[in-house]
């Protein structure tokens, strides 16, 4: 029982470090040339020398932006205790100016347990919000807005602020980029290794690394791994893959094998096209190839109806025994359509019924093709519809 | 109310230490007559030569008091005043760049109307709207209770807490009159007897009391209790601590003890006073450990005391005197605010505070002319820091909010007008607006808000903070519990001092370079003034952003008013307003209004009476005469639809006798042009245009702000300069790459270099190198570095983009297309061909971080795909990939 314990406690602490970008975050600070170390001392010497700045936080998605500058936060929160309120808003929420302002308002008053009033006007506070800033000026707090998904607020972030916001935008920029191959791997190897101490058994922290390290000497890992980062390098692709990989570890052996980030690879990253065809009917893929016939006629526009007379077509060219009533056709074309490997054109037109509004394929002939050939029970005259056309 | 404010400031342990004090001290002297006093610090002139009144003849009343026999003329009078005041006023509104700060002035003006209004109507003084009103009501009521002891008035004590009562018995044993409230007191007693208010109440503005002049204003020294001991001299002079005598020979002060020395006693003796700080020798002992006492005065000689010792020793209390009146009996009182030493608040001295410092607070207490002893100087850092002379000078920098234990800076502009005026000038307006706050349930809300403790004092009933009708209730409660030390001892670097005044937000002493415009500016308002008729009078000022447009006019109307003030031209109203701060282009109405009149209403019936007022000619109010000077800053955001609102703007001036001058501020040269005619025919006949600045004017402007610190190469904001002008001459944009420059500067010596002595040092010039960084990061798109740090397979389709522009010529091009392209690319250089899904989402990716512009992943092979960037900046970016040396081909 008690090695049963260990083995889920190193299961939960992998995990635990996984979702804490304090841990993940950390081993990139220390350099002066960091991103933290350069916003932590533009926010505190906004704190210590009451100078006002604007920063941008740009940079791809998952590259840690929003998880740095809430460890700024943090640690600031901790040094200057009582000296900082931070304002949260999200572009996504708040890009109306009253709403946002309101928000503003609402939040200055939790920070100070003021009363807040919804039914306050735009001027309200709008004066409040000056008011507050002006009393926290004198008071010597700093009041922090962070602005999540700052291009909802502004078309385009920096490059197309409108110009008198431009003018008062004091411009500073910091940039996240995705970690390069030997950072991945240097928190790879510092997320999954166990510490050797009095919080596990000597033996089993030391065997866990040392499984961990061969896992990482493997060739076909190396080959996953780089073939999982090709395709996105940001950090929360990679810890998303490492979660993967380690809810799958075995309980029983308690160790982490290559097998487990195998299996986390291939389930993330999926062929969501292909495996639609690989659940189709037979039907389902008459259908498809006939679209893709009339697509290679250069009949661009097609609906229902003509999609049943080429189905029609090569019904009575080849003789094949997948002949179905048009009621059944009609049925699978729905099929299709709720699984979007067809869709209509037009986006209105709810009127007319389905048979008659146009639709396009939503899936490559290339796609298509190796969707066929992986599919068992596919009629040999499918693909040979298909290779007449190649 | 567990924690009653005035509790923490007057401890118990004071007391103690007060009645140690007291016990030391010898009894009956008397009162010492000012004498010539001895010079402290070479440069100490005699302060406090008092005019030599007859000390026993009790008041003189100076000339320039305001007299009100009764209550009418009483508001008569004030109306005069408040009248005077309003031209002030609305000029002050010129100094205030926003609206909101509008609003926070009146919220202390009121504070001080209620403390007007407490003379007269006693329920007032518990308004809990008041911010002050609370801590304030409170000390009243503890003050009635003390003197009940005494005086024997039969007023239901109120004691909050048991034990406070009991050491103010002690107190009280020793017969504590002087800090008793005396107006209400002094009612009470009244009341007993004719129950009757004093109906005549005499305000002065000046009041000579027993040998001292005293002016609202002014700061005094207030005893604590009526003296019957030794301690009731009040030395005008200091004595040395070594020969006891004061002498005229110089004195020097101590930084530490604040002792006085003669120069000639010291050993060895000083010739002059020395620069910088300097400490006594049983100082300097002290630190290095040893115990040292000073000399004991010789038998029979008490060493004396001055004020200044007993006020930082909490025998004494400061104060600031708000309003001077005499009773009716003949009495003479005033109101106070009283400061507090360090040691009085409740987080008590901190390493930071200062030997001379005081605390402002928002404690009001009516006193007795008689318990003022005579003038002290409570100064501003500024002030402090030239004041060189006189033992009666003390520091003050914050003010400590007694009921919330909080400190909050002093707003600069607090020492501009004088609170005694501004009270009186919004009295009307206050009255009007809150008489509903000032019903009796307020003051029960006040009581009860005594009794609750802090966090439940915003309990269901208070009003919003953020609503106008609540005058943005609890401001007051912001403010630190503890004024951090790294603000008050961090001595600036000369980088954090570049930094500093280039902030934007800092107000340089001068503006270069924009002279012209500002004479014609000056010209134009002045001619407008002047001219008695006022007629079509409307400026038109146009230029890019950051060009000095809405500086030099605020400027100009600084200059012009202290010219008002020097009396040289006219009075007038100056109003400004914001476009993008308004909620809808119809609310400016409302605005202008409530500028002008102070009253808040509808913005149709805004307009109603700014029509009567300015079409019309109906003048409301004797300061409806004046000329009006409206600034609409971001003029353009007020184009409506069918321009209505510039269109009865523009009108008023050119009425016969609207007296408005209009100066609108925009960005377009041409906007007169882009609206209908009949609004540009009223418009766009005097212009004034911002040019954007050139090199040298921005070298000249970053310069001016920099002068006397040394930290900039000068090719350094020759280079920002030069930049700045090429690309916009935007001057903001300059001064913040100077700025960042610093910021750079000041990041690579504390970073880098943070075990050398240059960080501490605070030496390092800001180098070209740090304005070249500043520049890149603020003008350079970050998108080539994104490019490059782009994932593989990014890369790879970023290339078969480019590659697929130059094949076709088109810009756009299908999903499908680009997965052939990217398929072809791949196995021709051996690259895995990821799959089309995987390709999609890699296109997803790049479109998230607008690389690409792409449709919506669920388009899937018809999603449409286009680079967001020139095809070269791609090929830039890409060329000398190290993992893909192939991309290369495809990217000429």
């Amino acid at each position: 029982m008690g090695r049963e314990s260990h083995k889920m406690k190193a299961l939960s602490l992998l995990r635990s470090r996984i979702c804490d970008p304090k841990f993940v975050f950390k081993p990139l600070h220390d350099s002066p040339d960091s991103n933290y170390s350069k916003l932590k001392f533009m926010i505190s010497s906004s704190i210590t020398e009451a100078c006002n700045n604007s920063i941008l936080l740009l940079g791809p998605r998952g590259s840690g932006k929003s998880a740095v500058l809430e460890l700024v936060v943090g640690d600031l929160l901790v040094e200057y205790p009582d000296m900082i309120s931070v304002i949260k808003l999200s572009g996504l929420l708040h890009s109306d100016d009253n709403c946002a302002l309101k928000e503003v308002a609402r939040q200055l008053c939790m920070e100070h347990q003021l009363q807040f009033s919804k039914a306050a006007s735009f001027d309200d506070n709008s004066q409040f919000m000056v008011a507050m800033l002006k009393e926290c000026g004198l008071a010597h707090k700093t009041i922090v807005f962070i602005l999540d998904e700052f291009d909802q607020f502004a078309q385009d972030a920096d490059q197309l602020l409108e110009k008198r916001v431009r003018s008062r935008f004091s411009h500073r920029k910091l940039l996240f980029l995705p970690p390069s191959t030997e950072d991945s791997k240097r928190i790879l190897e510092q997320v999954l290794s166990l510490p050797v101490d009095s919080s596990f058994p000597h033996d089993y922290a030391v065997e866990f690394n040392r499984k961990v390290q061969d896992i990482l000497e493997d060739r076909r890992f190396k080959e996953t791994f780089n073939k999982y980062l090709n395709l996105d390098s940001s950090i929360k692709h990679l810890l998303r893959f490492l979660f993967c990989a380690v809810s799958c570890m075995d309980v029983q052996t308690g160790f982490l094998t290559y097998e487990n980030f195998e299996t986390a690879f291939s389930s993330i990253l999926r062929q969501p096209k292909l495996e639609c065809l690989k659940n189709c009917s037979i039907l389902e893929l008459y259908i498809l190839v006939c679209m893709k016939r009339l697509e290679v006629k250069e009949q661009t526009l097609c609906n229902f109806n003509s999609i049943m007379k080429e189905y029609k077509n090569v019904h009575d060219s080849f003789q094949t025994s997948d002949y179905y009533a048009r009621n059944v056709c009609l049925r699978a074309f729905e099929h299709l359509i709720n699984r979007e490997l067809i869709c209509f054109t037009d986006s209105r037109g709810y009127g007319s019924s389905v048979e008659f509004r146009p639709v396009k394929l939503l899936i490559s002939s290339a796609e298509l093709h190796q969707g066929l050939k992986a599919y068992h029970s596919c009629p040999a005259i499918l693909h040979k519809l298909m290779d007449r056309e190649g | 109310m567990a924690e009653t404010p005035s509790k923490s400031l007057r401890s118990p342990t004071k007391c103690k230490q007060q009645s140690h004090l007291d016990a030391n001290s010898s009894p009956s002297v008397n009162p010492v007559t000012p004498q010539s006093v001895a010079p402290r610090r070479s440069t100490r002139r005699k302060l406090l030569a008092f005019d030599s009144v007859d000390p026993q003849k009790p008041l003189n009343c100076i000339d320039e008091l305001c007299e009100h026999p009764s209550k009418a003329p009483n508001k008569d009078k004030a109306r005069e005043r408040r009248n005077l005041n309003r031209s002030r006023r609305s000029i002050d509104y010129a100094e205030e760049p926003c609206k909101g700060k509008v609003t926070t002035r009146r919220n202390r003006t009121r504070e001080n109307v209620s403390i007007g209004k407490a003379h007269k109507k006693e329920s007032n003084s518990g308004s809990a709207k008041c911010p002050t009103s609370t801590p304030r009501g409170e000390t009243s009521k503890r003050r009635n209770d003390k003197d009940s002891d005494s005086a024997k008035v039969p007023i239901a004590p109120v004691s909050p807490d048991q034990s406070e009562t009991k050491k103010r018995k002690r107190i009280d044993e020793r017969r504590v009159v002087t800090r008793a409230m005396v107006a209400r007191s002094r009612k009470s007693e009244k009341g007993q007897k004719s129950n009757v208010l004093p109906k005549r109440r005499v305000y002065y503005k000046k009041v000579v009391y027993d040998g001292g002049e005293f002016e609202v204003g002014d700061d005094v020294y207030v005893k604590r209790r009526e003296e019957t001991d030794s301690d009731n001299e009040f030395p005008e002079v200091e004595e040395c601590r070594l020969c006891f005598s004061s002498g005229d020979d110089v004195m020097i002060e101590c930084d530490d003890c604040l002792g006085g020395f003669h120069l000639k006693c010291l050993t060895p003796p000083l010739k002059d006073v020395p620069e910088g700080d300097w400490i006594c020798g049983f100082c300097e002992a002290r630190k290095i450990g040893r115990d040292v006492g000073f000399p004991m005065p010789p038998e029979g000689k008490k060493l004396v005391r001055t004020l200044r010792e007993k006020l930082l020793s909490s025998d004494l209390w400061a104060a600031h005197i708000e309003s001077m009146w005499k009773e009716g009996d003949g009495t003479y009182c005033c109101r106070v605010r009283w400061y507090v030493i360090p040691e009085e608040t409740a987080i008590g001295r901190q390493p930071h505070n200062l030997k001379r410092e005081l605390y402002r607070t928002n404690d009001f207490a009516d006193i007795e002319m008689e318990s003022i002893i005579r003038h002290c100087f409570v100064m501003t850092p500024k002030e402090f820091a030239k004041a060189n002379e006189g033992d009666d000078i003390f520091f003050c920098e914050y003010e400590y909010d007694v009921h919330w234990h909080a400190f909050k800076r002093l707003a600069e502009i607090d020492n501009d007008n004088e609170v005694g005026e501004e009270s009186d000038s919004d009295e009307d307006w206050n009255h009007c607006k809150e008489s509903d706050f000032d019903t009796d349930d307020d003051v029960e809300y006040d009581a009860e808000n005594t009794k609750d403790s802090r966090p439940q004092s915003s309990s269901n009933h208070a009003p919003a903070a953020n609503l106008r009708k609540g005058q943005f209730f609890g401001l007051q409660k912001i403010g630190t519990k503890k004024i951090p030390q790294f603000i008050r001892n961090h001595k600036q670097t000369d980088i954090e001092r570049a930094k500093a005044m280039l902030l934007l937000a800092s107000l340089p002493k001068s503006l270069p370079c924009r002279n012209k415009e500002m004479e014609e500016i000056t010209s134009f308002v002045k001619g407008a003034i002047c001219d008695d008729q006022c007629l079509g009078r409307c400026l038109y000022i146009h230029g890019v952003p950051g060009t000095g447009k809405t500086m030099s006019v605020l400027s100009v109307m600084r200059s012009l008013r202290s010219e008002v003030d020097a009396g040289t031209i006219r009075p007038y109203c100056f109003v400004e307003i914001n476009g993008l701060k308004l909620a809808s282009p119809e609310n400016i109405y409302r605005v202008i209004y409530e500028a002008l009149n102070g009253h808040r209403v509808s913005w149709k019936k805004a307009l109603h009476l700014l029509n009567e007022r300015f079409v019309e000619g109906k003048k409301s109010g004797e300061k409806a005469d004046q000329p009006c000077i409206l600034l609409i800053d971001e003029l353009d955001l007020l184009v409506t639809r069918n321009q209505s609102v510039l269109y009865n703007i523009l009108d008023w001036p050119t009425k016969p006798h609207s007296k408005l001058i209009v100066i609108g501020i925009a960005n377009t040269m041409d906007l007169p042009e882009k609206l209908l005619p009949r609004i540009s025919s009223r418009m766009g006949i005097q212009r004034l245009c911002f040019g954007p600045y050139n090199y040298q004017q921005l070298q000249e402007i970053i310069s001016s702000r920099l002068k006397g610190i040394d930290v900039f190469e000068k090719q350094a904001i020759e280079f920002a300069s030069r930049k700045v002008a090429a690309i916009s001459g935007d001057a903001r944009r300059a001064l913040e790459i100077c700025r960042r420059a610093a910021e750079i500067a000041d990041y690579r010596i504390k970073k880098l270099h943070s075990n050398s002595d240059l960080a501490a040092s605070g030496k390092g010039l800001v180098a070209m190198a740090d304005v070249e960084a500043a520049i890149q990061e603020m003008f350079q798109a970050p998108h080539i570095q994104v490019m490059k740090s782009c994932s593989r397979l990014g890369k790879i389709v970023l290339t078969a983009m480019v590659h697929e522009l130059y094949k076709t010529g088109m810009g756009e091009t299908t999903f499908e297309k680009l997965a052939m392209t990217v398929s072809c690319l791949c196995t021709s250089n051996g690259e895995v061909f990821p799959g089309y899904d995987t390709l999609l989402q890699v296109g997803c990716r790049l479109g998230e971080s607008r690389i690409l512009l792409c449709e919506a992943g669920s388009k899937h092979r018809l999603q449409k795909l286009q680079l967001n960037f020139p095809s070269d900046d791609v090929a830039f970016a890409l060329r000398n990939c190290k993992d893909l040396p192939w991309l290369a081909k495809y990217l000429v």
